[in-house]
């Protein structure tokens, strides 16, 4: 008797317990999809809004260089102020979509030169490079299993801000590559530039973050968070070390990103 | 008209009002003397090639400057006829689109497009391009003399 009704309890234990699964597995379903609804949604809209804007960007830098001066002074600054936040919208747009396409525009992980990859990269920044006079240093570095267009944009992306964060002097950007566990490699990407307070090492990842004031650095506050879903991407973490007036040692670690 | 220094036509297929206005004002801006037809969908553009009402006194363009998606026919099928037909294929036509989809770059080069660009988003580098366009295409390459224009 005693052992019939615990039998039943048991069975009812268990099944609540399944119920309860596919109950968690149907809102984990829900969520994924609805998280893949947002990255394509995200993906449409920067990419129709667009052309909109190149109208109203191309617009007003031709009024701007017809007829400045040629109203009055009021009118200059209130196109200028249009101009200027037309560029800007253009940039947020397309750093959108970039982060965007992250989610949406993936290829397999493939076998690649992270060398070649960062060669890319500093072919990309060249007139960056040029401009700035830097120089940008790197050990020899390893064959990883990776998707080659991420790569080579998180190298550009560190590299980039590497350089962009400066104080006066010549900017310094070095990049290096460990083994991280027992396939695994950990890339640093080191500056001399202007360093992050500790305080901030988490918030910097985030979507929209910006440690400084716009006249000081141009930016939409996206560059970082591209790197971070990159990374994760990957199936690896990025993490940041500075001292203030010392320069910044960005980390990534790749668990997938094996040799052989 | 008949000597060297006939301005040059040049027949330009865009639907956006606001795209055919920045055209003009980018060959204006770029100092370029040319004359620029402008056929506002495939079907026109087409008309215009082969002198149909409304274009019968139409001139023969000398370049085309071909967006890929239109209303009515759209910029692929338009070079398709381009290049299908064995007076018109001559004339060099250029993709101007805003469309960087590899699909629609390798299916314009498949298509004969003669080159394939991108409309840049800054107005400077438009006329950039404008200018770029003029320097090679309508100064230092040998077009084919178009013939009679009848």
């Amino acid at each position: 008797m005693t052992a019939a009704i615990r039998d039943i309890t048991t069975r009812k234990k268990v099944e609540a317990h399944l119920l309860a699964e596919a109950a968690l597995q149907q809102k984990i379903e829900e969520l994924n999809r609805s998280n893949e609804e947002l990255g394509h949604f995200a993906y449409i809209a920067s990419h129709d809004l667009q052309e909109p804007l190149r109208m109203v960007a191309s617009y007003t830098q031709l009024l701007s260089r017809r007829y400045k001066g040629r109203l009055d002074a009021d009118a200059d600054e209130f196109i200028a102020f249009a101009v200027d936040g037309a560029t800007r919208m253009q940039r947020l747009i397309q750093d959108l979509l970039a982060y965007s396409r992250v989610g949406t525009k993936r290829e397999a992980l493939e076998r690649i030169s992270s060398e070649e990859a960062l060669v890319q990269a500093l072919l990309n920044l060249g007139a960056t490079i040029a401009d700035s006079g830097a120089v940008v240093t790197h050990d020899p570095l390893p064959v990883v299993l990776a998707d080659e267009t991420q790569l080579i944009q998180l190298f550009q992306n560190l590299i980039g801000n590497g350089i962009k964060y400066q104080g006066p002097g010549v900017p310094r950007v070095h990049i290096a590559a460990v083994p991280d566990g027992d396939t695994g490699w950990a890339f640093t990407v080191r500056d001399n530039g202007l360093g992050i307070d500790a305080q901030y090492f988490e918030r910097i990842f985030g979507m929209f973050q910006r440690l400084h004031k716009r006249e000081e650095f141009a930016g939409t506050g996206i560059g970082l968070a591209i790197c971070k879903k990159i990374v994760e991407r990957h199936g690896g973490n990025i993490s940041v070390e500075s001292t203030l007036g010392l320069g910044s040692t960005f980390r990534f670690a790749m668990a997938g990103m094996a040799t052989s | 008209m008949n000597g060297g220094l006939r301005s040059l036509q040049v027949l330009l297929v865009e639907d956006s009002p606001g795209d055919v206005r920045l055209t003009q004002e980018a060959f204006r801006e770029a100092n370029v003397g040319i004359h620029l037809h402008v056929a506002v969908d495939g079907v026109e553009a087409m008309a215009f090639l082969r002198r149909e009402a409304p274009h019968d006194s139409a001139p023969r363009p000398d370049f085309i400057l071909l967006d890929l998606n239109l209303p009515r026919m759209d910029g692929r099928e338009v070079l398709a006829s381009i290049k299908a037909d064995p007076e018109l294929r001559r004339i060099p036509t250029v993709i101007l689109t805003t469309s960087e989809d590899e699909a629609d770059i390798v299916k314009s080069y498949q298509l004969q497009a003669n080159c394939y660009l991108t409309k840049p988003v800054e107005f400077d580098a438009f006329e950039g391009l404008v200018r770029s366009i003029n320097d090679f295409w309508l100064t230092r390459v040998k077009l084919p003399r178009q013939g009679d224009r009848r």
